[in-house]
This record gives structure tokens, C-alpha cells and sequence, in this order.
């Protein structure tokens, strides 16, 4: 649903985004992260039209967006980091003014703005002037904005900014319920916690470049060779349980204290059976055994350091 | 979805416009307006029965001071028609002031139209939606002066009464208000495209840029006594006196327009003019509305040379030549244009701002050259492709402006006699013009290359000083010898090949001024390849 191939941009003498190439089949959530200025934003906009790629293709639906821009927007809802409303109209003009430029039909639209308003829970502000909406309410605003003509494609730059947590957590099951009715969204932001369960596949950058992407279990494995394991025990074993492990060569970084600890393992997760196994044999009263996994800030901070690159 | 074209999603159900009307005309704000209009036409309606009250008053003390016949006329004149002349002074101050507020309330509004939705960052928005910038353009016209409109609408009523009681045909006042509305459009059609170049809105800037265009407007009014007559129906001032039928002796007639030698009304020029050139407005308008700010290109470059082709024909189309016989004012008139070689003087400066603002309109953003750069060295792009750099297109519109000068003046050869020598000395003189055009278009082309912020605006400055300098240095020259002042001006600056149109002789400084330049030229494309074969460094977005 969502194609880049082999996208640039060039400001001055800097590559912005280079060779970003992008396939977001229908139904997905992928989630773009990466620092500021790694070119998230760019990436975006040049998805949306509004900024020509110096070199590449953008395609919405099959549609390019550079050479037929107004039939590829009938697709997209797009909305940014920083935006504005127009202030001197009410809540359900806004909503009607952009129905109308999407060219929706006429028939439909009051149906639709209800809908809409409903699904952002601005009910109750309806007929208020968007002067008048604290900060929250305007961006719920933008989002029912970029969703009022039915779009198949969502474009999000970092869409929760603004917003408190309730709001966030509404924003996310909106999204989600907007996934289950067959959108694809593609979502950047730098708060990872925000991505995190609720993207199907990621994609993280960094200076203008994609340097990994795929579901969030894909680029964790991809990004990790060894498993890290946590333990805790009841009793005095912590003598035996550091003997045990360090007797096996695929152990290593083994950190325990009173009770609980980590190390990490280089062999497959079967292969930690047997390590469990020696450690009940040893007498040593485990209470809890298992990988730890990743998560995406994990992986994200190792990228930044250039850990795995 | 629907998405047919009609007439009423253009204008009346175009969105903007509706979001327009919406935002600006609700009902308290719109009764107020409404309110205000009446109050102010009442109040006019009183100064103008006043006026004439006053009128009849000074015929009735004259008439009983002095007693003589024409007192009494006066007298009598005044009081027969005292209602019909006061209808008419209320029905001119009217539309005069309607005039007025529309025209540059129009002007004023739309000259921050764009620029100010990219300030509140709306803009971004408008251009995701399915809204073609036809139907932008065409909403924001009609939306950004809207109270206007409704002012005007209040008034109008009144104004058809004032006009009809004051003795004017029905058809006289509609057609004032459709020439008011077609000239509100030319102006905001300006305005906009003003608002296009802003970056963001500065309301200073915007006042002072619509300021300069309404005077600019008005101001070429003055141009009816000039060789290109016709260049005064720029000013739709022309065109709404013409309407309101000026007096058979008025300056109007006096210098009246000539179109390929043939005078015609005035309001017939203005629409010809005002509509063409409202016709490019919209051109470069509809193809950058929807570009981000550093796209921006006004013309693509087979329209700048069509572009350039329209401004020369209408040199030799507005043309008139010194001696000309006016059939509207019944006598034979002086002019600049006394013969061919006059005519090619001019028409060859005009060239050096003509090519000067077809190379601005058609210099190409860093980005594109870039990419033009790297195709052209795998011989993938032309030299004359659209993103490649602007010299190639400014040779061609030189050639083309050369050719409408030879048929130009051909076509004009009965009235003003033509000499070969003529023509083969308007091409050296237009090769000069043309080089140092192309040196400073390629100069701001380099400008664009490189980190200065608003770099055509600065790199303009630069070329302001550089000729400045160039007049001090030649004046302080002069100081020692009139030739060594004049060889600085035939090097630095064009100027001096003017002096041998009349002859087809020109000094060795003018050639050596070309061969100078052409250099420069060179120098300056060395530059411009350098700063595009800069590696690039892969980072931190701008």
C-alpha cells in the first residue's frame, strides 16, 4: 500500500534521507523511529507530496505521488509534529472544510462529521470555535482531520505530541481500530514506549538512512546475537548458581546479587533447558527462569551508540 | 467520491471560499458591516445634498448680488436639476470609494494570503487535500476579500439608485461593477503571486509590497503621453473613467490608446492588457501553488520564452510612432519613436529587463541543478533540459526577441522608415545586453548555490552595488579623461553600446567589455560546476 523506492533528499550539501527504500503492505503499522534529524519527518513528507524527493519514487496505492498528486491525496491522511487549525472556524466547519476538499460526497459528509467527531470525543465541542480547544482537543482535531475522508493510507509524524496519557491511549486504540477497518499507517516518533506493542513492523533510522526494519521481533533477534536470561531463586545458592554457570562457556556478563541476576547465553533458546536442568540438580530452589527480551528502546539506544552497526 | 468539475464547486461551493465566508461573514459580524455601510452611505448621501444645498444657496446669492444673465442661468441650472446632480456627485463618490476599498483591500489581502497560511502552518494541509490549485487559486480570490465583497454588495443597492437617479444607464452602472470585480481579480491575482515569493507573512512587508503594486498600477496611468501609449491601461484607472465617460475634451482623449497603430477605447486596452497579464499571474500561479517554498519556479522555461515573446510583441503592438495621426483626438502627435533606430534602442533595453526577468523566473533550485549535473555528466539530461542551468534559454529568448524586433520592425517600415544597418546594429547591441544579462542571471544562479539566506534577494542587492560601483568608478575616471570614463562604462556595464545604434560602428572598449564578460561568464560557470561536484555529507536533516 505503501511504496518507497529508493528515496533522496539533498538540503545543500547533506543527504536528509538516502536510499530509503519502504514496502508497508495493507493492514500494517509500521513505525518509523530514529533520533531528531535522522530524517523521520522528511521521510514523511515526501510520502504525503508535500516535499519532492531529489531522487526516488513514492507510491500510494500504486499511485505515484509526485507525478499525480491530487489522486494519490484521495488515499492519504497525513498529519504533522507542528500544525495549526484555523481558529476562526467551529469544530464541525473545520471537519466540513476538509470533506469538502477531499472531495468527498456531499451526501455523506454530515454522516461522516458526526462519525468523526464521535471518534475523537469532541461531541460536546461540536459547535466551538477551535479558539477555544485546549491543546489536546486541537490535535484529537487533527487527527479526526486526517481521517475524515476514509483513508487507506495514514501518515503520522510523531501524531501524540500534545497529548496526555489518556489521549495517547485513545489515539492508539483509534489507530488500531483504524488497522482492524484495513488502513495502513505509517507512524514515526522518537517515544519509543509510544511504538512499542502496537506496531506490526519498524523501522529505525539513523542520518538519513534506514539501518534496520522489519517486525520488532525481527530487528531485535537481527540486532542481538546472544539471548539475555534472567533468574531468580529462593535460599542461599548464590555461590552454587555462579559456579554453574560460569562453568559453561556459552554463559558470560553473569550479574547476580541476593535472589535474582542475568547473564547472557550464546546458544539457541532450547539450549537454556539443560543450563535450568544443572541449576535445579545443584539443589538451587529456582523460582522464575527466562530470556529477556529486547525491547525496541533497548534496541534503539545500541543503534545510537553504534553498538550493532 | 466525487470529484466532476463544475462551474459552482469552482466559485461558489469552492471550499475555501465557504470556509472564507464562514470564518469571516458570521451573522453578528455581517449585520455589523452591513450597519456600518448603511450609516456611511447615509452620511455621504447628507454631504453630498449639503454640496449642493450649498451650490444652490451661492447660484441664489449671486443671482440676487449681481443680477446677470449668467447667475441667472446658473441658477436655474442648479435648481432644475438639483436632485439629479446630487444623485450623481452621491453615485460618484460611491463607486469611487468602492473602488477604492475593494481594489486594495483585494490587493492587501490576497499579498498575504499564501505566505500567511505557510505562518500559521496551515498551508501544509491545504496542499495534502484533493483540491487542484486552480480551485485554490480561485477560492482564495474570492475568499481573502470577502468582507469586501459583502461591502460593496451592502452598498450596491444604493449605488444603482444614486446611479440611475443621477441619470446614468443601467447598463453604464452594472458595467462599473463588473469592471470593478475584473479588476479586484487582476489585483488580488497579483497580490497572491507576491504572497507566493514570501516566505512567511510579515504584514509590513505585505502592505509595503502591495503598497508598490498599487501604485505601480495607478502609476501607469502616467504612461498615456509615452511611446507605448497602450502600456497606461495597466492602470485600471483608465478603463473605469472611460466607463463613466470622461468629457469629449478630458486628457483621456487627449492621448489615447493605440493598438498596432489603430487608437481604441481605452477600457478596451485595459481589458486586453490587465486580462493577458492576469492570464500569466494565473499561469505562474496554478503551477507553484502546490510546490513546497524552495520548488518555486514561475515559469517553466519554453513559457519564460514565451513569455518574453508576448512582453517584445507588445512593444511593437503599443507602438506609437512620432508623427502618428490620431483619429480620436483629430491631430497629428509628437512621440519618442521618430524612426526605426529609436525604436531599436528601446526595444533593445527593454530586452536587457525583459531576458533579466525571464532568467530570474527561470533560475533552477540547488537541488535540481544538482541531479541536471549528475545526469549530464552520464549523459543522461541536455544542456537545454528544463532543470539545466538558465544561459541556453536566455540565448534562445534573446533570438526570439531579435526576430519580433526584425518583423516589429518590418511591420512598422511605413511609418517608420527601416535601414539594414539598423537591424544588424540592434544585434550587436542585443549581444551585449544579452551577455551581461546572462552574467548576472548566472551570478544569482550561484547566489542560489550557496548558504545565503533569501540568496536572490541578496544576490540582486549584490548586483544594485556592483552597478553602483561601476557609476562611481566611471564617474571618478571621468575625473582624469571622458574616455577613460567611458572605457570603464563599456567594460563594466552595457551601457555604452547604446551609443552606436545609430551606426554600425562600435568602439574597441564595447568589444572589449564582451570579450571581458564573456569571460566572467565563464568564470562563473567553473564556479557554479565546482559548488555542485561538492561531496555530500549524509546526517542531520536540515
Amino acid at each position: 500500500m505503501i511504496e518507497l523506492v529508493h528515496l533522496r533528499k539533498e538540503y545543500d550539501n547533506v543527504i536528509a534521507v538516502d536510499d530509503l527504500s519502504l514496502t508497508v503492505p495493507q493492514g500494517e503499522i509500521f513505525g518509523l523511529i530514529g533520533p531528531n534529524g535522522a530524517g523521520k519527518t522528511t521521510s514523511i513528507r515526501m510520502a504525503s507530496g508535500l516535499l519532492a524527493p531529489t531522487l526516488g519514487r513514492a507510491l500510494i496505492a500504486g499511485v505515484d505521488v509526485a507525478a499525480e498528486p491530487e489522486r494519490a491525496q484521495q488515499y492519504v491522511g497525513y498529519l504533522s509534529d507542528f500544525f495549526a487549525l484555523y481558529e476562526d472556524l467551529k469544530v464541525w466547519e473545520y471537519l466540513d472544510y476538509f470533506a469538502h476538499a477531499y472531495k468527498m460526497a456531499e451526501s455523506e459528509i454530515p454522516g461522516r462529521i458526526t462519525e468523526v467527531i464521535a471518534q475523537v470525543n469532541l461531541e460536546v465541542k461540536r459547535d466551538a470555535m477551535i479558539r477555544g480547544l485546549s491543546r489536546g482537543m486541537k490535535q484529537r482535531l487533527g487527527i479526526a482531520r486526517a481521517i475524515i475522508h476514509r483513508p487507506q493510507v495514514m501518515l503520522l509524524d510523531e501524531p501524540a505530541s500534545g497529548l496526555d496519557p489518556k489521549a495517547r491511549l485513545e489515539l492508539r486504540h483509534l489507530l488500531l481500530s483504524l488497522r482492524d477497518q484495513g488502513a495502513t499507517i505509517l507512524i514515526s516518533s522518537h517515544i519509543l514506549t509510544e511504538l512499542e506493542g502496537f506496531c506490526t513492523s519498524i523501522g529505525i533510522m539513523e542520518r538519513g538512512r534506514l539501518v534496520r526494519s522489519g517486525s520488532i521481533e525481527e530487528v531485535t533477534a537481527a540486532a542481538s546475537s546472544t539471548l539475555q536470561v534472567r533468574l531468580s531463586w529462593a535460599g542461599d545458592s548464590l555461590a552454587t548458581i555462579e559456579e554453574k554457570l560460569k562453568s559453561d562457556t556459552r554463559v558470560s556478563d553473569v550479574n547476580l546479587t541476593a535472589g535474582e541476576g542475568t547473564f547472557r547465553f550464546s546458544g539457541a533458546e532450547e539450549d537454556l533447558a539443560p543450563v535450568l536442568a544443572g541449576l535445579v540438580t545443584a539443589d538451587v530452589r529456582v523460582t522464575s527462569f527466562g530470556e529477556v527480551k529486547q525491547t525496541v528502546e533497548e534496541l534503539y539506544m545500541k543503534l545510537s551508540t553504534h553498538e550493532v552497526m | 467520491m466525487a470529484a466532476n468539475f463544475s462551474w459552482a464547486n469552482l466559485l461558489w461551493a469552492n471550499p475555501e471560499f465557504v470556509r472564507h465566508r464562514r470564518a469571516e461573514l458570521r451573522p453578528v459580524r455581517a449585520i455589523t458591516v452591513a450597519v456600518v455601510v448603511l450609516f456611511l452611505c447615509a452620511l455621504l448621501g447628507l454631504a453630498c445634498w449639503s454640496y449642493q444645498q450649498n451650490e444652490l444657496a451661492t447660484a441664489q446669492r449671486g443671482a440676487e448680488e449681481y443680477a446677470t444673465q449668467a447667475w441667472q442661468n446658473r441658477l436655474a441650472d442648479v435648481q432644475e436639476h438639483f436632485a439629479q446632480k446630487t444623485w450623481l456627485l452621491f453615485y460618484r463618490w460611491l463607486i469611487g470609494i468602492q473602488g477604492i476599498a475593494l481594489t486594495f483591500w483585494t490587493l492587501f489581502s490576497c499579498a498575504q494570503s499564501v505566505s500567511g497560511e505557510r505562518d500559521r502552518k496551515t498551508w501544509d494541509f491545504q496542499r495534502t487535500t484533493r483540491l487542484a490549485p486552480v480551485e485554490i487559486l480561485t477560492g482564495k480570490l474570492l475568499g481573502e476579500p470577502v468582507l469586501v465583497y459583502f461591502a460593496v454588495l451592502c452598498a450596491a443597492p444604493i449605488t444603482f439608485i444614486a446611479g440611475l437617479a443621477g441619470g446614468i444607464s443601467f447598463a453604464t452602472v452594472t458595467s462599473v461593477f463588473v469592471f470593478l470585480a475584473a479588476t479586484s481579480v487582476f489585483l488580488g491575482l497579483g497580490g497572491m503571486w507576491l504572497s507566493t515569493l514570501l516566505e512567511s507573512r510579515t504584514r509590513g512587508v505585505g502592505l509595503i509590497g502591495a503598497l508598490a503594486l498599487y501604485g505601480l498600477t495607478l502609476g501607469a496611468y502616467g504612461m498615456r503621453d509615452g511611446g507605448l501609449p497602450g502600456l497606461a491601461a495597466m492602470s485600471p484607472l483608465l478603463g473605469f473613467i472611460d466607463i463613466l465617460g470622461a468629457s469629449p475634451g478630458s486628457a483621456l482623449y487627449r492621448f489615447p490608446a493605440v493598438l498596432f497603430g489603430h487608437t481604441i477605447p481605452w477600457l478596451l486596452m485595459c481589458v486586453l492588457l490587465c486580462g493577458s497579464f492576469s492570464g500569466w499571474l494565473a499561469l505562474m500561479l496554478v503551477r507553484n501553488l502546490k510546490r513546497d517554498y524552495p520548488e518555486i519556479r514561475p515559469l517553466s522555461r519554453w513559457q519564460a520564452v514565451g513569455c518574453a515573446a508576448f512582453l517584445n510583441f507588445l512593444i511593437y503592438a503599443l507602438l506609437r510612432p512620432a508623427g502618428m495621426h490620431d483619429t480620436f483626438a483629430r491631430q497629428v502627435r509628437q512621440g519618442w519613436f521618430s524612426d526605426a533606430s529609436s525604436v531599436a534602442i528601446f526595444a533593445v533595453a527593454m530586452n536587457g529587463l525583459i531576458l533579466f526577468l525571464m532568467g530570474l523566473a527561470t533560475l533552477t533550485p540547488q537541488e535540481r541543478l544538482k541531479v541536471w549535473r549528475r545526469k549530464r555528466t552520464t549523459g543522461e539530461s541536455k544542456m537545454f533540459a528544463d532543470d539545466g542551468l538558465p544561459w541556453p534559454w536566455l540565448v534562445i529568448s534573446g533570438v526570439v526577441a531579435y526576430a519580433l524586433m526584425v518583423w516589429g520592425l518590418l511591420a512598422w517600415d511605413h511609418a517608420l522608415p527601416l535601414q539594414m544597418h539598423t537591424l544588424q546594429t540592434a544585434a550587436l547591441c542585443l549581444l551585449v545586453v544579452l551577455v551581461f544579462v546572462t552574467r548576472d542571471v548566472l551570478f544569482l544562479q550561484w547566489c542560489m548555490l550557496t548558504r545565503l539566506r533569501q540568496p536572490v534577494v541578496k544576490g540582486f542587492m549584490f548586483l544594485c552595488l556592483y552597478y553602483a560601483a561601476a557609476a562611481v568608478i566611471a564617474g571618478l575616471a571621468g575625473v582624469s579623461s571622458t574616455d577613460a570614463s567611458y572605457t570603464t562604462l563599456a567594460l563594466l556595464t552595457p551601457v555604452r553600446a547604446f551609443d552606436s545604434t545609430r551606426e554600425l560602428t562600435f568602439s574597441g572598449n564595447v568589444i572589449a567589455g564582451l570579450v571581458l564578460q564573456s569571460g566572467v561568464i565563464g568564470v562563473i560557470l567553473v564556479v557554479i560546476s565546482n559548488r555542485l561536484q561538492r561531496p555530500m555529507q549524509s546526517g542531520a536533516a536540515a
